[in-house]
């Protein structure tokens, strides 16, 4: 905006009209803004006319002024030159304000002489002093021509700074310069040639190939100034953005200063797509060389990248190897780098087999960082190595490993040593060597325990000994010789284990269960004093006197004493037993399951017939309570006789409404366990109909108990269960329910939503007969996914009897038919029985199979019971101790 | 995955403390309540960094084999080729 007073602040305004004047100078001014310098003369000159006043002078010369810049930016600067002296001539008071336009006009004509000769004189003022030297700093181009002035002494500063700043101009465009030749002293940066000093840096920078430090002198050179005008076509060198097109000079500096790689990415972008789209190798190959030799004319420093990029690629793509390299025109330099991205690459394809490959260029990325020093030859980065190859070698299907390992156990010229890297367990280990730490550790025993148990507990003893204040070993090792009823060796590791950490949670829950197991293995080798004085340790303990703990104890006391014939503790232990759970049958049921657990010949039960209706309907409670305490004590499979549970079944819809959620759980788990499918269902009733948090554990419960042919209402139930459990944050039915949906459907995962849960909630309350016969149940066809998995894993899963023809192997759940008669289960084992075995050997193994079959143990728990009786099946390690003990 | 030095800008061969002090740098730089996003990136880095296993993890794969051949000359300044003064005094001249 232009101010209506001009200098000296006095308006411009005739007597006549006072607004005229001011009116006149602001459109003049507006003028000279457009460009319009010719017209606004004129106007200021009729003014001036008119009114004749120090402000309308005052405007005429910026109008003179404006004029006088116009002329030159028109490069008219004689006619320029010529206005200046008429001006000078006319108006004396414009003298400060034409010396600026005077320098410039010199400066444009070339006039160097003229323009600078005025820096000789001592006595030049500073205002003219200032607008000579920004007219050189802005205008003049030719620093030579200021080097060679004659107007100004030869020592003269700007001289001397004009001569170095154009030698060292020429020596940073022509060649690498050092940071001496570019110091430039004799430049100060208020000289009007300071951006020069800049302008030479940022060059120099450019070349070195220091992008970012070349922006920061561009950035410091004055926008106004002559270098300045350089800094479009560098930027543009530099890669960066730029507000306007390129003018030809500067078009001609940017193509004669850099070179494109735009033909070797054009080239490389060919090469990606041929390998994306797993071309033909002769093209392949064919753009292989067109991008290398592109690669070679542009980028020559990059050669060697490109080649090592290109070969991982291929290498990635399966395309021969030879005639790759020969593309590349020899391999990649094999050093550590081009190991680690082959092997990168490699563990990065979906094929199984370059996992194995993978491993092995690893090993040789190791050995060659550490040549190269990138780490020690035992340090904890190979540590880490080996871990990461064991990894991948734990991807690799089982059966494919186990034959690259053999193929490795073949090959007589090289050690077995030399392929280390094919076996997870020599990882492992070197890795544990190395560095000892728990998590490389864990990492060997999470593998070790998914090999065998045998191995485990090899890993965990090994763990231990180099690390003997490790809790997660003897864990581990304590639950690993419970599991074989090793019980003294349980007890010896859970001893160690509490003085590491008394407080642990696992530790602190092992004591006592260990002790009953420890006391009833004492039992079943007829060893009544062992177990009694395993009593007596369990007794001292003071979690032993919670809850029905000291019930348990009582009746582990009766059949203690049963077994020494003392009776009369038995007696005393059998009155306390019912004293403690306040029910003469209770005890007799309590007596009778331990007695079973310890292998014991069977305590008498009293029978049933002569159970009160009281004390009948008092069955269902009553199992319950005896399964939660036999849970507890840590025995799985508590002994009911079976008349007694037929009248808690009988008894339930009577009983049903007096047990809470608890006890409903444990005898639907308890019915599920027993094989009773149609109890555990009509618990799962009463326990769904009371709504609450536990409907997703009653869902569950439901969907476990549910007739193989319902396999939809199955998963419907373990979905909707999943969902509910979610909406409680429930881990534990969350995890079981998704484990009964996980491989039953195609569609992964299988979810509900939180409303068509409630709904199935309300549906299945609503079915409260077991599906019998032709019963379909309620209709979840909208709910259900297109269809079923009908590999044999999945019915497997859904607990469908999967085809013969699905595979041959020995399978636990072929045995699962309830209708599986003894001719049809002895047929099945003829079928599979092992080529070689002794008929009668064959036989006494059928009829150890059917008995352990009809009394609804699982294949593992016949087998184990086989393994007991040493003479089939079992461990190397059981063998081992026999042929010892003999 | 994003290289850990290349986000916290720290060379491949940066010892603990330059780590720490790059680290610091940068959680100037993001403060978490201002830029979370960047702050968690610069944080996880440091994560990586500090622990020697994972710094051995991050190294073994700091590249990524998979990705376009053309991404070698992404940031890359084109050759650099001197052509002496003259096409530079070309360009001080032409305004």
């Amino acid at each position: 905006m232009q101010p209506k007073l001009t200098t000296g602040g006095q308006a411009l305004c005739t007597p006549d009209n006072p607004t005229t004047g001011a009116a006149e100078e602001t459109s003049i001014r507006q003028l000279l803004a457009h460009g319009k310098s010719k017209t606004a003369l004129d106007r200021a000159k009729d003014l001036h006319k008119a009114l004749g006043s120090a402000a309308s002078e005052a405007l005429l010369i910026d109008a003179y002024a404006g004029r006088i810049q116009a002329l030159l930016d028109q490069n008219l600067a004689l006619e320029a030159k010529s206005l200046i002296e008429l001006v000078r001539g006319r108006y004396p008071s414009a003298k400060a304000r034409l010396d600026g336009l005077s320098a410039t006009s010199a400066a444009r004509a070339g006039a160097l002489d003229e323009l600078l000769a005025p820096l000789a004189d001592p006595g030049l003022g500073p205002e003219s002093r200032a607008a000579i030297e920004q007219a050189v700093q802005n205008t003049v181009a030719d620093l030579a021509a200021i080097a060679a002035c004659r107007a100004l002494p030869a020592d003269h500063s700007l001289r001397l700074a004009a001569g170095a700043l154009d030698r060292a101009f020429a020596a940073a465009a022509s060649g690498p310069v050092t940071d001496d030749e570019i110091a430039l002293p004799e430049v100060s940066h208020r000289s009007p040639l300071g951006s020069w000093k800049l302008l030479v840096r940022a060059i120099a920078l450019f070349y070195r190939g220091e992008a970012d430090s070349c922006q920061e002198c561009l950035r410091a050179i004055k926008p106004e100034s002559v270098p300045a005008r350089l800094i479009p076509a560098m930027h543009s060198m530099l890669g960066l953005k730029l507000s306007a097109p390129l003018t030809p000079a500067e078009a001609a500096l940017v193509s004669r200063t850099t070179e494109s790689s735009a033909s070797l990415r054009s080239e490389l972008e060919k090469l990606d797509h041929a390998f994306a789209d797993d071309e033909d190798e002769g093209r392949i190959f064919k753009l292989v060389r067109l991008a290398m030799q592109e690669c070679r004319r542009l980028l020559p420093d990059q050669v060697e990248t490109l080649k090592r990029l290109i070969y991982v690629r291929g290498s990635m793509n399966a395309v021969e190897g030879e005639r790759l390299t020969a593309a590349l025109q020899g391999m990649p330099r094999q050093d550590a780098s081009f190991f680690r991205a082959l092997a990168h690459g490699m563990e990065t394809t979906s094929d199984t087999e370059d996992l194995a490959m993978a491993c092995e260029y690893w090993d040789e990325f190791r050995q060659r960082a550490v040549r190269e020093g990138w780490f020690g030859a035992k340090g904890m980065e190979v540590a880490t190595l080996y871990i990461h190859m064991a990894g991948l070698l734990r991807r690799i299907p089982e059966d494919e490993l186990r034959d690259l390992q053999r193929e490795s156990r073949s090959n007589r010229k090289l050690g077995l040593d030399d392929f280390f890297f094919l076996f997870p367990e020599k990882l492992y280990e070197r890795a544990c060597v190395l560095d000892p730490h728990p998590e490389i550790f864990s990492q060997w025993l999470s593998w070790a325990v998914q090999e065998s148990a045998h191995k485990g507990e090899d890993v965990a003893k090994a763990w231990h000994k180099i690390r003997p204040m490790d809790i997660e070993p003897l864990l581990y090792l304590l639950q690993a010789a419970e599991k074989r009823h090793a019980f003294p060796s349980a007890l010896t590791y859970l001893d160690k284990a509490e003085r590491i950490d008394a407080v642990h949670s696992v530790v602190r829950a092992s004591r006592l269960r260990l002790l009953t197991g420890s006391a009833l293995r004492h039992l079943e080798q007829k060893k009544p004093h062992l177990a009694a004085e395993k009593l007596k340790t369990m007794a001292a303990l003071p979690q032993s006197r919670q809850g029905d703990r000291p019930a348990f104890m009582a009746a582990l006391g009766y059949v203690i004493a049963v077994e020494q014939g003392d009776v009369r503790v038995m007696d005393d232990r059998r009155a306390e037993t019912c004293r403690l759970l306040d029910s003469d049958k209770a005890a007799g049921m309590l007596v009778c399951g331990i007695s079973a657990a310890a292998k014991r010949r069977p305590v008498e039960a009293p029978l049933v017939e002569n159970f009160s209706l009281a004390e009948r309907s008092a069955l269902p409670a009553q199992i319950a309570r005896l399964v939660a305490i036999a849970k507890d004590v840590g025995i799985k499979k508590f002994y009911f006789p079976v008349p007694y549970l037929e009248e808690a079944i009988r008894q339930f819809p009577r009983a049903s409404g007096s047990l809470d959620i608890g006890q409903l759980r444990t005898l639907a788990e308890t019915a599920l366990a027993m094989g009773n499918d149609k109890f555990a269902y009509a618990v799962s009733a009463e326990g769904l109909s009371r709504g609450g948090d536990a409907e997703a554990r009653f869902l569950v419960l439901r969907a476990r108990s549910m007739p193989e042919r319902q396999a939809d209402r199955h998963v419907i139930c373990a979905a909707a269960a999943a969902e509910l459990a979610r909406s409680h944050r429930d881990m534990e039915t969350i995890g079981e329910a998704v484990d009964l949906v996980r491989g039953v459907v195609d569609s992964d995962p299988f979810t509900l939503t939180l409303d068509q849960a409630r709904e199935v909630v309300r549906k299945e309350i609503a079915a409260s007969d077991y599906p019998g016969g032709n019963s379909r149940g309620p209709d979840y066809s909208a709910l259900l996914p297109g269809k079923l998995c009908n590999c044999p894993e999945c019915r497997r899963a859904r607990g469908e009897m999967p085809s013969p023809f699905d595979d041959d192997d020995f399978d636990e759940k072929d045995f699962d038919d309830e209708d599986f008669s003894d001719e049809k289960m002895e047929r099945m084992f003829n079928e599979r029985v092992p080529e070689g075995m002794p008929p009668e050997l064959a036989q006494m193994l059928f009829e150890v199979l059917k008995e352990g079959y009809r009394n609804g143990l699982s294949p593992d728990e016949i087998l184990e019971g086989l393994e007991d009786m040493g003479g089939f099946g079992g461990s190397s390690r059981g063998k081992g101790k026999k042929g010892k003990r003999t | 995955m994003t290289d850990p030095r290349e986000v916290l800008g720290v060379s491949p061969n940066a010892g603990e403390e330059e780590i720490r002090a790059a680290y610091l740098r940068k959680v100037k730089e993001y403060p978490p309540d201002q830029a979370p996003e960047e702050f968690e990136k610069v944080r996880n880095a440091f994560e990586t960094l500090r622990d020697p296993r994972k710094r051995t993890l991050a190294m073994l794969h700091a590249s990524d084999p998979g990705a376009p051949l053309t991404s070698m000359l992404d940031g890359r300044a084109p050759r650099r080729l001197f052509a002496g003064p003259q096409p530079w005094r070309e360009v001080l001249k032409a305004k």
